[in-house]
């Protein structure tokens, strides 16, 4: 058997076909992931929880929508850097940012945050008002900020929010729940207290007093406005974008977890991390396990039985609790789990290969080349190698899967390297935080399923490629 | 007589080898303990709980602070070279060994038995019914309805069930354990409410005994089924294709030919030459169990000692703990390997009478 019937097998057969498809889709997923993700993905990104502040936390998916009865409301996100109106005057220059928000939809948002970022002047900060026009016509002021006049060290021009933008969540804000209290005092003449309104101010904003509903307030649909006014008192004062961000319950292609990060993004990038693990893992452990078993089943002697007895009771070992413990006292790495999980995988192949190179040796090609006076080297590589290739690339895929899942269930045990983000890390934080017991079925399902595709892929490809390793297999199709 | 000396020295072979895994897995943990630290880690814990108990005696007897600490200083010298804490790990191999197979290896950190201790060998032992109780359960469940099913789809090979099984066996194969236990949990327990979601009891646990052992029985149907579902579909497979193998030998041939019945065929010829591998691939599902069962019991919250692993790994960490559970673990596979090695040689007559 040759690579050509190899190949044969993987094209013909419908296992082998599908599985190609599915392996081929893997690779180009994962090519792209790997052009268009950053470098240090897991620890800026995905670990980074400032970075997913503004995304709503723990909601499905937005085409949930299709199959729930509940009317969610999408996440919205706008961002303005160009004033709709300027006024100017000798001393002083007003921008003024209009964001329109429509609210048509049956439930209220999850929450509201209104980020600026890059504000420079050089005496005097800005004024920064925040004003909310409602559908009813009210348009009360949520809230005024001043940025940080200059020390006394600091030289023009000064900059505030450079770093990192300040983000105000407006529905938790105190002055804008005072505001607010204020409004819907004087809408229905009532003389209520802040506490009255709640900690949440998301209500208030979107919604007037109802003592019916079950949050005290009914939501109040139509078009609503954010006006920014800005107040520069200084000539070159300028600002950055500015971002608003009405919180939904739903959002992007797979949802959110409960730090709001993106579960499409950090399930793309496990695409090229879960393929990395099973082919480096099986590429390491049928090369160690080949070259064992050639030697061993070439020389003889006292090569072959210690490594016969080597093979035996590494081949006997119980990988999982060995993994565990070694990960644990070493630290999770990423290449520290491959590399412990290659030393304890190889014996099976050894004592296979082994078996075949006995009975290889025996044929006429080995002896005669040994009569030419081959040395071993050149006749275990050129002569014994070859034969066995096809069979040791049938259990190179097979051993791949296997790679995979060890790595899914460490990390599910919470031993996952922290700096490079899996599908089993993802469903071990799910775990951890009760998503199951939530019923959060967008953070369980997706990744269990793709860690199975991949791993189906393999399994295969490998079923395919069956009659390699079991020659009767052969005759009976 | 000849026969059972033949045995005799085969299974002590065998018995050998299993040894050097057991040996092997030890020398391991100990020399890991050894050049991380943790060995002295340990010791020097136990000599401060020793110093502590002493401070509260001698408080009483000797008043000056100064002597007292006069005295603990000695005291603590003393026990460091009892220890041997002065000398280096690699020279207290030995004594490290001792305390890992006794499972002496100290106070567990926020760990407790059910009985409120913190020692080590407590937490663990008392855990270690309810995993043998789960993995035995869903090894002696696997091994059957892979036998039967394994064998009746061999005698239709090529069918369309026959496919059908190939397809599950793939999937099975590329199933994670604990996954599948999450999507039961998900659906069959906090949708549908069929199952409790987790545990071995209800909470308070039932009195009686009947009550008692169907609660159990009731929470351990999801953790069984989730062992079985994955490890099964393998075991199927190869009992079908060593099956095949057998079936396609002359001498099944020669019995077709001479007109046995196919029943008489499949029981005295193919089934009884198939048998020692089909127990030697057992092998494979007993790692599957025994590791899954880790997964299984940290999803199921099964207090066994795979989720003792999982308690032991958040937090806090229980190093003391993850060593013992290290350890047992390979002990028990090493004895369930023997046991299977025991059912081969009985089922195997060349190993009996090859001289």
């Amino acid at each position: 058997m040759d690579f050509k019937e190899v190949g044969h097998l993987l094209i013909r057969t419908k296992t082998g076909k599908i599985g190609v498809i599915f392996f081929l889709s893997l690779i180009t997923i994962s090519i792209y992931v790997g052009f268009s993700y950053p470098g240090n993905f897991g620890r800026d990104v995905w670990g980074n929880p400032e970075y997913w502040a503004d995304n709503p936390k723990s909601v499905p998916p937005s085409w949930s929508n299709l199959i729930s009865s509940e009317s969610l409301v999408e996440h919205t996100v706008l961002v303005t850097s160009k004033p709709n109106e300027l006024k100017e005057s000798e001393f002083e220059r007003i921008e003024t940012f209009r964001l329109p928000v429509n609210l048509f939809e049956k439930d209220f948002p999850s929450f509201l945050s209104l980020s600026f970022s890059d504000i420079e002047f050089s005496k005097t900060p800005p004024i920064i008002s925040v004003f909310l026009r409602r559908p009813d016509g009210s348009s009360p002021l949520l809230f005024r900020h001043i940025p940080l006049g200059p020390r006394d060290d600091e030289v023009n021009p000064v900059l505030r929010y450079n770093i990192s933008p300040m983000r105000v969540v407006l529905n938790n804000d105190p002055n804008v729940i005072i505001n607010l209290t204020k409004l819907h005092n004087q809408l229905n003449g009532l003389e209520l207290s802040s506490r009255d309104i709640g900690s949440d101010g998301i209500y208030a904003t979107f919604g007037n007093i109802d003592k019916d509903h079950s949050k005290g307030f009914a939501l109040l649909d139509g078009p609503y406005e954010f006006i920014i006014e800005v107040l520069h008192k200084d000539k070159l004062g300028t600002l950055g974008p500015i971002k608003l961000v009405v919180g939904g319950s739903v959002y992007g292609v797979m949802g959110t977890d409960s730090l709001g990060r993106d579960l499409g993004v950090g399930l793309l990038f496990g695409f090229p991390v879960a393929l990395i693990i099973g082919i480096l893992a099986s590429t390491l452990t049928t090369g160690i396990g080949t070259f064992l078993g050639i030697l061993s089943g070439y020389q003889g002697g006292w090569v072959d039985t210690c490594i016969q007895r080597l093979s035996d009771v590494v081949a006997n070992i119980p990988v999982l609790p060995i993994l565990i413990f070694l990960v644990f006292m070493f630290g999770s790495n990423l290449f520290l789990i491959i590399l412990i999980l290659v030393a304890f995988s190889w014996p099976g192949l050894a004592i296979l290969i082994r078996s075949m190179v006995l009975q290889i040796r025996t044929g006429q090609i080995i002896e005669a080349s040994q009569v030419l006076g081959a040395s071993n080297r050149w006749i275990m590589l050129r002569h014994i190698f070859p034969q066995t290739a096809p069979f040791v690339f049938a259990q190179m895929i097979f051993f791949t899967p296997a790679a995979i899942l060890a790595e899914a269930g460490l990390s599910f045990l919470g031993l996952g390297d922290p700096s490079i983000p899996t599908w089993g890390q993802i469903l071990e934080q799910g775990f951890r935080t009760g998503a199951v017991y939530q019923g959060y079925w967008w953070w369980i399902l997706p990744p269990g399923l793709l860690i199975m595709v991949t791993a189906l892929t393999f399994a295969l490809l490998a079923l395919a490629l069956e009659p390699v390793i079991n020659p009767k297999l052969r005759d009976s199709q | 007589m000849m026969n059972s000396y033949k045995l005799g020295r085969v299974l002590i072979f065998r018995a050998l080898s299993l040894i050097s895994v057991l040996c092997s897995v030890l020398l391991l943990l100990v020399i890991t303990l050894g050049a991380s630290g943790y060995s002295d880690k340990i010791l020097t814990s136990n000599v401060d709980e020793e110093l502590r108990g002493l401070r509260g005696g001698l408080a009483q007897t000797i008043r000056d602070p100064n002597e007292l600490e006069k005295v603990l200083t000695s005291r603590r010298h003393e026990l460091h070279v009892l220890y041997g804490l002065n000398d280096p790990w690699y020279q207290r191999i030995p004594d490290t060994l001792i305390d890992v197979v006794t499972l002496d290896l100290g106070q567990a950190h926020t760990l407790r038995s059910y009985e409120g201790s913190s020692n080590i060998s407590d937490i663990v032992l008392e855990r270690l019914p309810r995993t043998l109780l789960l993995v035995t359960t869903a090894f002696f469940l696997t091994a059957l309805l892979g036998l039967w099913i394994g064998i009746n789809i061999a005698t239709k090979a090529g069918s369309s069930t026959d496919r059908l099984v190939a397809t599950f066996s793939a999937i099975s194969f590329a199933l994670p354990t604990w996954w599948v236990g999450i999507i039961l949990i998900l659906f069959l327990s906090i949708k549908f409410h069929i199952f409790p979601s987790g545990g071995m009891y209800s909470i308070p646990p039932p009195e009686a005994g009947l009550e008692r052992f169907l609660d159990l029985l009731s929470h351990s149907i999801l953790p069984v089924f989730t062992l079985v579902l994955v490890s099964v579909g393998p075991y199927i497979y190869s009992v079908r294709t060593m099956t095949l193998n057998i079936a396609q030998e002359d001498f099944i041939s020669v019995a077709k030919a001479k007109g046995l019945p196919n029943s008489l065929i499949m029981r005295r010829h193919i089934l009884r030459a198939a048998a020692p591998p089909i127990v030697t691939s057992l092998t494979l599902s007993l790692i599957g169990s025994l590791g899954g069962s880790i997964l299984v019991e940290t999803v199921f919250n099964w207090q066994g000692m795979g989720r003792l692993y999982f308690d032991a790994v958040t937090g806090k960490p229980d190093e003391g703990i993850i060593i013992a559970l290290t350890f047992i673990f390979t002990l028990l596979y090493v004895a369930a390997r023997f046991f299977l090695e025991v059912i081969y040689l009985i089922l195997d007559p060349r190993v009996r009478y090859s001289s």
